[in-house]
């Protein structure tokens, strides 16, 4: 069923995670994903592997809520070892037959690149595990505040982000809703071609469109009621603070970054 | 004999297998009869939307059965896709389901997909169109150039036009003017004694219900709590207000009058009703 979706995987909590800046999670996040990719031996990518388990086991999110994150990639993650298995060469051979062969880089390479994929997605779903979708464009906002400078519209873009979050839901309902109407007027939504199939959505896509301009404009005037007038002297109920715990994981994550760049040095690059 | 409608043991569960499952309906045995006007009451929540989404297969039950003419509707999928056009389906808000360019395009909607003939189309489509009052000029508009009450009428001339041997409103009047609540009513009766088809009108107005119905279902924490003509389920009140119901204010009314030592029924439910009464009562006063 389409309600079954979820959009944002918040997983509440009050972890050291949890309280982190938000800001200062979109950075650190950011920034151990460009990590990743300048890890070249398995040290230094071990290194990467045991911070995402740490900060796994730190955020408190349950491990069969992390491992459901990376179901969607199970697929990728095969397909990709595959493709390096056979398509990397070099080094001893251990299997040939016919045309094909398994070396010794192949199997690095794929086991390699598997561990990249897997920390990668673990790293960046810990962070919307630990923050609200509302926090992140916040935190969003704040970030690229700078680009003011070039007459973009930050607040702007950071309102209709979030307005489009906290409209999800209600479309999802909507459709539903909808679906169900043109259903209980015969309306064949399961059998057909592919022609046909994309002509039975028109029956669901035109309310829904007309519903969700009728929803923007009642929202845009309940905003205007109450005195909405865009970013320019708007303050924060919740003002963000850099603390202690926030300096802390900079330098961490700073740790990491030369660790890293050190193991790099000293052992053999796989890639 | 058998039913329109009939349930054997209907349960349906929401999020299923997960902590949150909960019961939306448990356990519903209902008999409903050809050419019965049944209205169905509950408060907010009381799983009475979950019960008439079954009526036409739009949910699928956990557990239990529904016929529909005495076959089960769930047996194959040609019986499901008849359901849904035995059984018509107006939701609360119909309105806001219109899509097509034109209105009479949309009326034409359901019977379209009932791969009706050109013609049978037309004609259920004026047929419709003019039982419900949708005026003739307006069948080639577009459906979203309407005022909301016209487009309420074009989407019952949608769903009615597929000329469903049970007819379900949910919430019918939800939103209307007192006018417009007035004419929808009349208009359901109407339809109702024109075609003699069974009617179900799903609301939490008691006086809607008392109203138009023949025969009353109360749903209350999601299974029938009663069942009834209007009299034998109005006069628990009680009962009625313990599940966050209420008797209709002309009710309450008549019960303040009886209580001041006026000599009047009890079983007042419609304000027609009410005055009639009190029309009366006037005139042996004066004639005294």
């Amino acid at each position: 069923m389409i309600r079954d979706i979820t959009i944002g995987q918040y997983y509440p909590g009050k972890s050291v995670l949890h309280s982190l800046d938000p800001r200062v999670k979109l950075i650190v996040t950011f920034w151990l994903i460009v990590v990743i990719f300048l890890c070249k031996s398995f040290f230094s990518l071990g290194l990467i592997a045991l911070t995402a388990v740490a900060a796994a086991a730190l955020s408190r999110v349950p491990a069969k809520m992390i491992l459901k994150s990376l179901k969607p990639i199970v697929i990728i993650l095969i397909f990709t070892a595959i493709l390096n298995i056979f398509y990397t060469q070099g080094g001893e051979t251990y299997f040939s037959w016919w045309k094909i062969e398994i070396t010794e880089k192949g199997v690095n390479t794929a086991i390699f690149t598997m561990i990249r994929i897997v920390s990668l997605v673990v790293i960046s779903s810990l962070l919307t595990y630990t923050t609200t979708p509302t926090m992140l464009t916040d935190a969003l906002e704040r970030i690229l505040s700078p680009l003011k400078v070039f007459k973009i519209k930050v607040h702007t873009l950071a309102m209709m982000m979030t307005l489009a979050l906290r409209f999800i839901p209600t479309l999802i309902e909507e459709i539903d809703r909808i679906m169900n109407a043109q259903k209980a007027r015969g309306a064949d939504l399961e059998t057909g071609g592919l022609v046909e199939r994309a002509k039975a959505l028109v029956p669901i896509f035109i309310p829904l469109m007309v519903s969700a301009f009728r929803r923007a404009y009642e929202l845009a005037f309940a905003m205007t009621c109450r005195c909405y007038t865009g970013g320019e002297g708007r303050t924060r109920m919740k003002q963000m603070k850099i603390a202690l715990r926030d300096i802390i994981a900079i330098i961490f994550c700073a740790a990491i970054t030369a660790g890293v760049i050190v193991l790099n040095h000293f052992f053999d690059a796989v890639i | 004999m058998s039913y329109t409608i009939e349930t054997i043991g209907l349960t349906h569960y929401y999020s299923k297998g997960t902590v949150q499952q909960v019961a939306a309906i448990n356990d519903v045995n209902l008999k409903i009869e050809k050419g019965e006007l049944v209205g169905i009451i509950g408060h907010t929540g009381s799983g009475k939307s979950t019960l008439i989404s079954h009526f036409n297969g739009l949910l699928k039950p956990d557990s239990g059965k529904v016929l529909v003419d005495g076959v089960d509707i769930w047996k194959d999928k040609e019986t499901l896709k008849k359901s849904r056009f035995k059984v018509g389906l107006c939701f609360q808000y119909p309105e806001y389901q219109l899509f097509e360019e034109t209105v009479y395009k949309d009326i034409a909607f359901g019977p379209k997909n009932m791969k009706l003939s050109e013609a049978e189309i037309k004609e259920r489509v004026m047929r419709a169109a003019a039982f419900t009052g949708v005026k003739a000029e307006h069948l080639g508009k577009s459906p979203f150039d309407l005022s909301g009450g016209e487009k309420r009428r074009v989407a019952i001339a949608g769903v009615m036009s597929m000329e469903p041997e049970v007819l379900i409103f949910d919430e019918p009047a939800a939103g209307l003017d007192p006018r417009g609540r007035n004419a929808l009513i009349n208009l359901i009766k109407d339809y109702r004694k024109q075609t003699g088809s069974t009617v179900i009108i799903v609301s939490h107005s008691m006086e809607d219900i008392a109203e138009m119905a023949d025969r009353v279902i109360v749903m209350n924490n999601s299974s029938v709590a009663m069942q009834g003509s209007v009299d034998e389920v109005y006069s628990r009140g009680d009962e009625l207000r313990a599940m966050g119901l209420n008797v209709p204010e002309i009710t309450e009314i008549f019960a303040k009058l009886r209580a001041k030592g006026l000599d009047v029924p009890q079983n007042v439910y419609t304000v027609e009703q009410g005055a009639a009464i009190l029309r009366k009562l006037l005139e042996r006063g004066s004639a005294k």
